[in-house]
């Protein structure tokens, strides 16, 4: 059986006035066991999407298909699954298109069928992704008793074949009905749009610059998805009648804002959907605005709370104490400081390099020398060190960078999709 | 039934188990127990005292996140129908070092409030200890036959007995404590009635005050204060009780005590009215016997008759004042007036 933990990082204090509360609370999960122990019950789908436009001609699909293959190596027994091909149409690719089920568990015959099946795959045709989510949502739909439903997607480029709105309403539609990792191969697709699928369907976004690394990837995307015994928790927020949520933001392992994910429990409580647990923990920053009370006043600012199947299993209580000591008042919260400078981090990378992109150079130095500025002082070496691909650092406790005339577009995109991720504070 | 006399923590006022070294609820050491006959009162609800919402498990309220008032920081005593009391921790002191003891001498109602010296540490434990104790010397009342003359004589001394009691539980209260350079310490203010007679004793500036219906109010304790000893100087009340030295109290409860013989003083109402005990928590914000009585009264429109809810009416509103200290107010109401003490000592 599961259990989860949490810890509160903040400073309670409040000056004489002052209304917002910040604080970081990380989320340990313990004995979450493994989805491999519970896929016996068969309450575990896992289905892998594969880009088979024409542009995956070449080392790409091969590199795929034998991705997939590992892919399926991987699933455990007893797990739903199902292969799709999608182009400018998504196809199911195991089980085969005439199958009379969509989607079977796995076992050694099935395994040897699906990278039969997997090594027919042949690109041609367009890419419109909205059509693989939606056959990957009606495909799961066969399997209401597989409460944990992970898929990944892969692909080598645009979402072409189709208005952009297309991609994001389809989003929309499968939101909270399976989770997707969402991976681009080599340097031809859009990050925006996959970071768009993997945020809304709680997964990651990654690129992978050589096609050979792709097997590794998913099988680690697999492994990591077996390893999930608990299918569905929801971090709730509760907040005081009459104060305001102001944000509720996961920063580790990556910066991912949920205020707009609330649904409400109750009229002083939001649930906000964290998806399927491993034995691991994640960071929430909390911000949370209330009234200012007297001097000397002590007040609950909000109850951080993990629910599984509606029962809580763990809460965190966030606190304010207005006091009059500048002394106590006064101390930033590393873990607070350190996530805020992440954040702005992850926002900061983004801003320089969709103004890079669109020509705005001046806002694109600004904005990638903070980013600079944040990586030294946040003390994320990998982010600084993606950074200095993209531009040439001439101060960097200052900011002050210009921006490479000869930056790879490679570089560019691997350091936009690592933007979110963040270090932990050194404890 | 078996006589138990129960052990209770002198800092929150647990009743502690049996053989128990430190408290199970606060963790503050028993090695020197205050001993009292009764339990301490619990909390009258788990209703949060800001917005009446449910306090949850975690002890904050449900609906508007205040911390549920410990034991030690809030309570409420109703002894009866016409006396009732509530002390609470205020909002600026991290502490409670009030306390509050009610009880009856038969039907004579009994009111005790002490206020811990804040610049003193552990003065909660010796606040608890000396009221509890002086009041359970004052329920046991007089031996003096009703309508003698010499009753309130007969409550004057015993007032001064319950002071010494009171001294004595701080001192066994606190142990080694008492050594310090700085002794916990407290004031001491009580008051019996019994009939038209109000007999009030005190220790520093914890007060007394008689609030008729119609009439003129009055103090009748006198502070024995910093501010006291200035207006006797010839200041002005209100500029008295504002200069640095107001709350220094000149006499008080604790081992260094210069002196712990109450004065006392009586008083016989000729109506009915509120008798007031309370602490500077209360009277800082309203000191004037005329407007204390005001603001009793607007209280009761708010809380209604019962002396509980018109204390704990009274202290909401000290909060609002700000809560700069702990706040203890406790009332009787004398309803009928049978006769005056001169017309009982005709009849006798």
């Amino acid at each position: 059986m599961a259990e989860f933990h949490t810890e509160v990082f903040q400073n309670e204090f409040l000056s004489e006035g002052a209304t917002d509360v910040h604080a970081i609370v990380t989320v340990t999960s313990t004995g979450a066991g493994t989805a491999g122990a519970a896929s016996a019950t068969g309450t575990v789908a896992e289905i892998v999407m594969v880009d088979t436009s024409g542009s995956m001609q070449g080392p790409n699909i091969d590199a795929a298909k034998y991705a997939a293959q590992v892919a399926v190596d991987q699933i455990a027994d007893g797990t739903w699954f199902a292969i799709i091909g999608g182009s400018h149409v998504a196809q199911r690719a195991f089980p085969y298109p005439n199958a009379p089920v969509a989607i079977v568990q796995m076992e050694p015959g099935a395994r040897r069928e699906a990278k039969r099946a997997i090594s027919l795959m042949s690109p041609t045709g367009g890419t419109a992704m909205s059509t693989w989510l939606r056959l990957a949502d009606q495909v799961f739909s066969q399997v209401p008793q597989a409460k944990q439903r992970h898929a990944i997607l892969l692909t080598d480029g645009k979402n072409e074949s189709e208005p952009r709105e297309e991609l994001s309403k389809a989003i929309r539609d499968v939101t909270g009905r399976f989770q997707c990792d969402a991976r681009g191969v080599g340097a031809r697709w859009e990050v925006a749009e996959l970071r768009e699928i993997a945020s809304a369907l709680l997964g990651t976004v990654d690129l992978i610059a050589n096609p050979s690394d792709i097997a590794e990837d998913f099988r680690q995307l697999v492994a990591a998805s077996m390893s999930k015994g608990v299918a569905d928790a929801e971090l709730r927020v509760w907040a005081p009648q009459g104060a305001q949520v102001l944000f509720v933001r996961r920063v580790a392992p990556t910066v991912e804002d949920l205020s707009t994910r609330r649904t409400e429990v109750n009229p002083l409580t939001g649930a906000y959907p964290t998806g399927a647990w491993g034995d691991e923990a994640r960071d929430y920053h909390v911000a949370i605005r209330v009234p200012s009370k007297p001097v000397g006043s002590e007040q609950l600012a909000a109850r951080v709370q993990i629910a599984v199947g509606g029962e809580v299993l763990t809460s965190a209580l966030v606190k304010a104490r207005w006091s009059d000591d500048s002394a106590l008042t006064a101390r930033i919260n590393p873990e607070v400081a350190h996530y805020t400078g992440q954040a702005e981090l992850a926002s900061a990378i983004q801003e320089g390099l969709a103004a890079k992109a669109a020509g705005d150079e001046a806002t694109a130095t600004v904005k990638l020398g903070r980013a600079v500025q944040l990586a030294q002082e946040t003390g994320n070496e990998e982010a600084t060190s993606r950074l200095r691909r993209v531009v040439d650092i001439d101060d960097e406790e200052k900011g002050t960078v210009r921006l490479k005339r000869d930056a790879a577009k490679l570089d560019e995109m691997a350091l936009d999709t690592a933007s979110t991720k963040t270090t932990r504070v050194r404890r | 039934m078996d006589h138990v006399v129960s052990v209770a923590c002198g800092s929150c006022g647990t009743v502690a188990q049996d053989g128990s070294k430190f408290c199970e609820q606060c963790g503050a050491p028993l090695t020197a127990p205050v001993a009292v006959a009764v339990p301490p009162p619990a909390p009258s609800t788990r209703s949060c005292r800001a917005c009446g919402g449910t306090i949850a498990a975690d002890g904050y309220c449900q609906d508007c996140g205040t911390p549920a008032a410990t034991e030690r920081d809030h309570w409420s005593e109703a002894p009866s129908a016409s006396l009732g009391g509530v002390c609470d921790r205020g909002i600026r002191h991290e502490k409670n070092e009030d306390a509050m003891a009610l009880g009856l001498a038969g039907d004579a109602p009994v009111l005790v409030v002490c206020d811990g010296v804040s610049s003193v540490p552990d003065s909660d434990i010796a606040s608890l200890a000396a009221a509890r104790a002086a009041r359970d010397v004052l329920v046991q009342g007089i031996s003096v036959p009703s309508g003698d003359t010499t009753r309130v004589a007969a409550w004057s001394a015993l007032l001064v007995r319950a002071a010494d009691a009171a001294n004595n539980a701080i001192a066994t209260a606190v142990g080694d404590l008492a050594e310090r350079h700085d002794p916990p310490s407290c004031t001491f203010v009580a008051a019996v009635v019994d009939g038209p007679n109000v007999v009030a004793g005190w220790l520093g500036d914890s007060r007394v005050y008689w609030l008729p219906d119609a009439g003129d109010p009055i103090q009748l304790s006198s502070d024995d204060s910093g501010a006291n000893e200035l207006m006797a100087l010839g200041l002005s009340r209100a500029k008295a009780e504002a200069s640095a030295q107001a709350h220094a109290i000149t006499r008080w409860l604790g081992a260094d005590a210069p002196d712990i013989v109450p004065r006392t003083a009586p008083t016989v109402a000729q109506g009915p009215g509120w008798v007031l005990v309370c602490s500077d928590g209360l009277w800082n914000y309203c000191s004037e016997a005329s407007a204390v009585a005001e603001l009793v009264r607007t209280s009761q429109e708010v809380a209604g008759p019962a002396p509980e809810k018109i204390a704990a009416e009274l202290v909401r509103w000290a909060n609002e004042q700000g809560g700069a200290d702990n706040i203890t107010a406790a009332l009787h109401r004398i309803e009928v007036v049978h006769g005056t003490a001169t017309v009982d000592t005709v009849h006798s």
